[in-house]
């Protein structure tokens, strides 16, 4: 199994796994403290592995309705179309079973590796994607077990309930590529706050779909001027 | 709540995000999605994210609610993010203005 692994896609891969590590963590002290019975809260790593929306996941659990959970969950993972769409043209040239099993391990980390080593010959580009992506898949699974483990040993006084909030800001801070996509960020952090006290975490919705608007509307205001000077 | 409304929505979400994420690679291999679509889609995540944040830190069953520290905190690991460009740097700065403000006030 060794020949099979590609070890530039691990030198690659670990400086982005690492900072990942404390996020892991701080997921596993949220399954700890979810709703939802820790086994099942934990089996999101293995089945959905995907940080912010596993995150979001655990923690609405029990304060909003079902539907309202997985709206949320959902939304956030939406971006991974836009990845797919990114990816198509590379994985063309690959094996259909490679499409099916590489599709699984696409997260944000993975698909920037990826699109970095597009160029690279199909055998390779197979070797390097798949071991890049299945080596963070399994150091997740105990990064975040570890914070379940550890949890009940960190005192309450360290007020880590509110680690995941804080961790949302930097990774929409973080992210932020485009003036339109910070519009849609102050936008929804700002309705969002207006209806926090909404039931059912509807203040989640109202603040994505009002920041999703206000972006889109950033985006033709801050093309038009270009496209008239074409 | 119960082992298997939990169960529902995490193979719910697992399912339809290894769709969103196989849809293109897998199904519409050689085509694309439309430009405009694509566009809508980066803002997708800024905005969520940010809304989910901030309900988080004020929403839930007693209505609105800011303490002023966890206000403090947000600010904080929201400016390190901008400046570091780092997950970690960003919440320990956040979790240290948290813990700095509740000490103070």
């Amino acid at each position: 199994m060794r020949a099979g692994v590609d070890q530039r896609a691990i030198a690659d891969v670990t400086p982005l796994f690492l900072p990942a590590i404390p996020f892991g963590f701080v997921l596993g002290l949220a399954m700890r403290e979810s709703a939802m019975p820790t086994t099942v809260a934990w089996a999101t790593s293995p089945l959905l592995f995907a940080g912010a929306a596993q995150l979001a996941v655990v923690t609405l659990a029990g304060t909003a309705t079902v539907w309202a959970v997985i709206v949320a969950g959902l939304v956030i993972n939406t971006r991974h179309v836009m990845y797919s769409a990114a990816l198509a043209p590379v994985f063309q040239q690959q094996p259909r079973w490679v499409r099916w099993v590489g599709s699984f391990v696409l997260i944000d980390q993975v698909f920037a590796l990826a699109a970095m080593r597009a160029d690279l010959p199909p055998h390779e580009f197979r070797r390097y994607y798949l071991t890049a992506g299945f080596f963070f898949y399994l150091n997740w699974q105990w990064s975040t077990a570890l914070g379940l483990v550890v949890g009940p040993a960190v005192p309450e006084s360290w007020r880590l309930e509110y680690a995941p909030p804080i961790m949302f800001v930097a990774l929409v801070l973080i992210g932020i590529r485009r003036v339109p996509q910070g519009v849609a960020a102050f936008v929804g952090g700002v309705v969002g706050l207006a209806t926090a006290g909404l039931p059912d975490r509807l203040g989640i919705l109202a603040g994505a779909v009002a920041g999703v608007a206000a972006g889109t509307v950033a985006e033709y205001a801050a093309e038009r001027p270009a496209g008239s000077a074409a | 709540m119960s082992f298997w409304s939990s169960l529902a929505i995490v193979v719910t979400v697992a399912a339809i995000t290894y769709a969103m994420r196989a849809c293109v690679i897998v199904g519409l291999a050689g085509r694309t999605i439309p430009v405009s679509v694509e566009r809508s889609l980066r803002n997708v995540g800024p905005a969520v994210l940010a809304a989910l944040a901030v309900n988080l830190a004020a929403g839930g069953e007693g209505g609105l609610h800011l303490e002023p520290e966890v206000a403090a905190a947000l600010v904080a690991a929201g400016a390190v993010a901008w400046w570091r460009r780092s997950v970690i740097w960003s919440l320990s700065s956040g979790m240290a203005v948290l813990w700095l403000v509740a000490a103070i006030g």
